[in-house]
């Protein structure tokens, strides 16, 4: 509980960090909100005006306290351009993201193991050829690649899944899998490698002199050993997959908070994008905490120490 | 030694994955209903598919186009613009100029919002009020500049007064209408209309559903709704036609895509003239610029008719100017500038930027563009190192581009106009007063004989007068070379086979819409 605290304590100069380079970014970048509300023939005085009210016509370093002041009591502030609460706009938009991303997930870690597993029980075999061959193309296929693609194999021609748009589990499976195929591969060339290290180890040896099969003391001894660098990378990768999730969103017409940035980023709405990265950000940091205490539920020896 | 896992093992585990991995696809597939025959929206409806979500579904805030284009379906206005550009009476049933600074504007009296009020001038007042008002914060104000007063004279004659004569005075009247103490919408939703259609449903980046205003008539096999759904992605666009879930798409097709759906059974794809005009700008900041034989030199080196037949697959015109034929004050007669790199050469010669060894020329211009703009740039960069001019390639996102354009911070840029109904907006552009913020003149170009024509033209209200004026703006135009014209866009709709009464503007309006009718009288397509 007090490595809980701790972790949670660690990730509060993260999110004020993270926070202080999304506004410092996205008012250092050209082009201006007000612009893009009024047009570029609109008279000064309704600029100065639109400023004003807007709060764009304090100082930097005000607008940057007032920001701050927001987070701290939990208001992202008003959209520019939506005209709605940011909470709201990302409340809204954010389930559908979440929904993505732990299908993707679901599906890399799937594909994964089983990859993974096949290849590494038997390194140099036909099916770890066939495994990680598979891998390589999963790394090598862009998301605007794989994305159309499948939308051509599997819903233009087969007919089994719908193009675009969110709805029940068929609507999920094309982006999920876009998604999730890279994080897949390389979750199973790094679950392949473990195995193989672990195959070595002594326990493996006595489980097998205790009777065990091949198979069993694979996956009960094996697999769970093999599990700590594959949780670490799973971590570290989410990143890459909440990134991903923005150009799936757009590819497969998908209302998520990634198409809600983007949005936002061409309208110069400041609030809105802060509100989004933020989001992201805090995401992240969620979810490598998650990693943390994970570990200590594999392998026991982690918590100890 | 470690024990030795048998091969066996894996071929165990292969054979369980693709047990549990039919079983998964069978349970997903049988969640979905099956397999994705099912058209998706209600019969009676079509699915247009669009690639933005529009700002504001609001007449009082829409600047965009497709907002502008999703609110004609759903607001009425005093007038719309035709296919010529000329502004034809629509809420009102007749306009008369009362004065040279007065237009006024008699009201149908069958005209209802969807919620079965009467259309009245109070209406038509306060939605005019809502937007010059600088508390609205509307960015359609600026379009309003020069209105100094409305009145709404009786129930159904309303007047505006225009600080001085205004020959494009009727551009302000095709404002959509909303019911009078209507509270602004900006965050998204629609109040009442009188269009054709009303709007029952708006999720941001998902979908627009229109459903049928019941108190405007229609024909009974007309359609009965229409779901606009955004779809970002132009592939997934022309997936979506393909595949038969969407109907129709306008303007938004990859040029190269065109040929696969045209050999599509059940597809039918309309071209017809189109008004969007791409051009080149030039920032007169710039002293070669300045130069009109380096200008000059510039649009021989270009290979429009190239550009045009194979970048663009002949989905375009190439283009005289800012005006397309189709448009009332349009006029062939105007300098050219056939492909020719030597003519080029020998201009550049003759402005004194003469040849190195290697060909190169001490003329290098930094060229401004999005990603969508990049192939078209770097068409441009290879065309001109043919005749010696070094062009760098700048791509940033669009708000970014946009900024840099604002401030003049460019050398070349490629831009598009859409929607150009009347030729003032000559004025907006090429006047040495209309330099940003005051106007679009984003390439600061100045010359007093253009000062005077597009000035005059704007307060010049006989409509002779008035084209002759533009013949002059347009010579002028061609052969000083403010711009250099590029093309104009066709208008591509790719639809079912069964949707009839499709009428292509040439501003890209979804006016005909509404009078869309279909062959089975469902929106459901079998496969």
């Amino acid at each position: 509980m007090r490595v809980l605290f701790r972790r949670v304590l660690a990730a509060i100069p993260v999110a004020f960090g993270v926070a202080t380079l999304t506004f410092a970014l996205i008012h250092l970048v050209p082009g201006d909100p007000v612009v893009a509300m009024l047009g570029d023939t609109a008279a000064p005085a309704d600029v100065a005006g639109m400023r004003h009210q807007l709060g764009l016509d304090h100082s930097l370093v005000s607008q940057y306290a007032s920001f701050l002041a927001g987070i701290a009591t939990g208001d992202l502030g008003e959209s520019i351009s939506m005209h709605a609460r940011v909470s709201s706009l990302v409340a809204e938009r954010f389930p559908a993201t979440l929904e993505l991303a732990a299908a993707s997930i679901v599906l890399a870690i799937l594909i994964a193991f089983v990859l993974g597993m096949i290849a590494g029980a038997d390194p140099g075999g036909a099916a770890d050829t066939g495994a990680m061959g598979f891998a390589i193309l999963g790394i090598s296929f862009p998301h605007l690649y794989l994305g159309p693609l499948l939308m051509i194999v599997f819903s233009l021609h087969a007919r089994w899944f719908p193009l675009t748009g969110r709805g029940g589990i068929s609507h999920l499976i094309l982006p999920a899998a876009t998604l999730g195929t890279a994080l897949a591969a390389i979750l199973a060339r790094m679950l392949r490698q473990s195995l193989i290290n672990v195959r070595e180890a002594d326990y493996m040896r006595t489980a097998r002199g205790k009777g065990l099969s091949a198979m069993r003391a694979l996956v009960r001894h094996g697999l769970r050993n093999a599990l700590t660098p594959v949780i670490t990378i799973l971590g570290l990768q989410l990143g890459a997959l909440l990134t991903g999730a923005i150009i799936v969103e757009m590819i497969f017409s998908w209302p998520g908070l990634g198409r809600l940035l983007m949005t936002a980023i061409s309208a110069r709405d400041y609030p809105l994008v802060e509100g989004c990265v933020l989001t992201f950000s805090i995401t992240y940091v969620i979810v490598n905490m998650a990693t943390d205490i994970i570990y200590g539920i594999v392998d026991p020896r982690i918590r100890l120490e | 030694m470690s024990p030795r896992i048998p091969s066996t093992i894996a071929q165990g585990l292969l054979r369980r994955f693709v047990a549990g991995a039919t079983i998964l696809l069978t349970a997903a597939l049988s969640a979905s209903g099956c397999i994705q025959n099912r058209h998706e929206t209600p019969a009676g409806y079509i699915q247009v598919d669009i690639e933005t979500s529009p700002t504001s579904l609001d007449p009082r805030f829409a600047t965009d186009a497709i907002s502008s284009r999703l609110n004609e379906l759903t607001f009425d206005a005093l007038a719309r613009v035709d296919a010529h550009g000329v502004y034809a009476p629509s809420l009102a049933e007749s306009i008369e100029r009362a004065s040279a600074t007065q237009i006024v504007f008699h009201l149908r009296r069958d005209a209802h919002f969807s919620d079965g009020r009467r259309v009245t001038s109070r209406d038509v007042k306060f939605t005019y009020d809502c937007v010059t008002d600088p508390a609205s914060g509307s960015s359609k104000r600026a379009g309003f500049a020069s209105l100094r007063n409305t009145v709404a004279i009786d129930d159904y004659t309303f007047a505006m007064e225009t600080r001085q004569p205004y020959a494009a005075a009727l551009e302000m009247a095709s404002l959509g209408v909303v019911p009078n103490g209507t509270p602004l919408h900006r965050s998204g939703a629609s109040p009442r209309g009188s269009g054709a259609f009303r709007i029952v449903k708006n999720a941001r980046d998902d979908r627009i559903v229109m459903e049928r205003n019941e108190y405007v008539a229609n024909a009974p096999d007309a359609i009965r709704g229409i779901v606009f759904k955004v779809v970002p992605d132009p592939t997934v666009r022309a997936l979506e036609l393909a595949q038969g879930v969407a109907d129709l798409a306008e303007n938004n097709i990859q040029p190269d895509l065109l040929g696969y759906l045209g050999a599509r059974p059940g597809l039918a794809i309309i071209k017809s003239a189109g008004a969007a005009y791409q051009y080149i700008i030039f920032n007169f900041h710039d002293p070669q610029l300045r130069d009109i034989r380096v200008r000059r030199a510039i649009a021989h080196a270009i290979d429009r008719d190239a550009i045009v037949k194979s970048f663009l697959r002949g989905t375009a015109r190439v283009a005289s100017g800012m005006l397309a034929p189709e448009n009332w004050a349009y006029i062939a007669d105007v300098t050219s500038y056939a492909y020719s790199p030597d003519a080029a050469r020998s201009l550049l010669d003759e402005a004194g930027f003469p040849a190195d060894a290697t060909g190169k020329r001490a003329l290098k211009f930094v060229y401004k563009t999005t990603p969508e703009g990049v192939r078209l740039a770097e068409l441009i960069q290879a065309t001109l190192r043919r005749v010696g001019i070094e062009v760098t390639i700048r791509t940033n996102e669009w708000a970014t581009f946009y900024d840099d354009i604002q401030r003049g911070n460019f050398d070349i840029a490629s831009m598009q106009w859409v929607g150009i109904n009347d030729p003032h907006h000559y004025c907006l552009v090429f006047d040495s007063r209309m330099t940003p913020p005051a106007g679009l003149n984003r390439g600061y170009y100045s010359n007093p004989e253009m000062d005077r024509l597009v000035e005059m033209g704007e307060v010049t209200l006989d409509p002779e007068k008035r084209t002759q004026i533009y013949a002059g703006v347009q010579k002028l135009a061609a052969s000083d070379l403010p711009y250099i014209s590029l093309w104009w866009q066709d208008n591509i709709a790719v639809m079912t086979h069964y949707i009839h009464g499709f009428e292509a503007y040439p501003n890209g309006s979804f006016a005909s819409f509404a009078d869309l009718t279909l062959t089975n009288g469902s929106g459901a397509i079998s496969q």
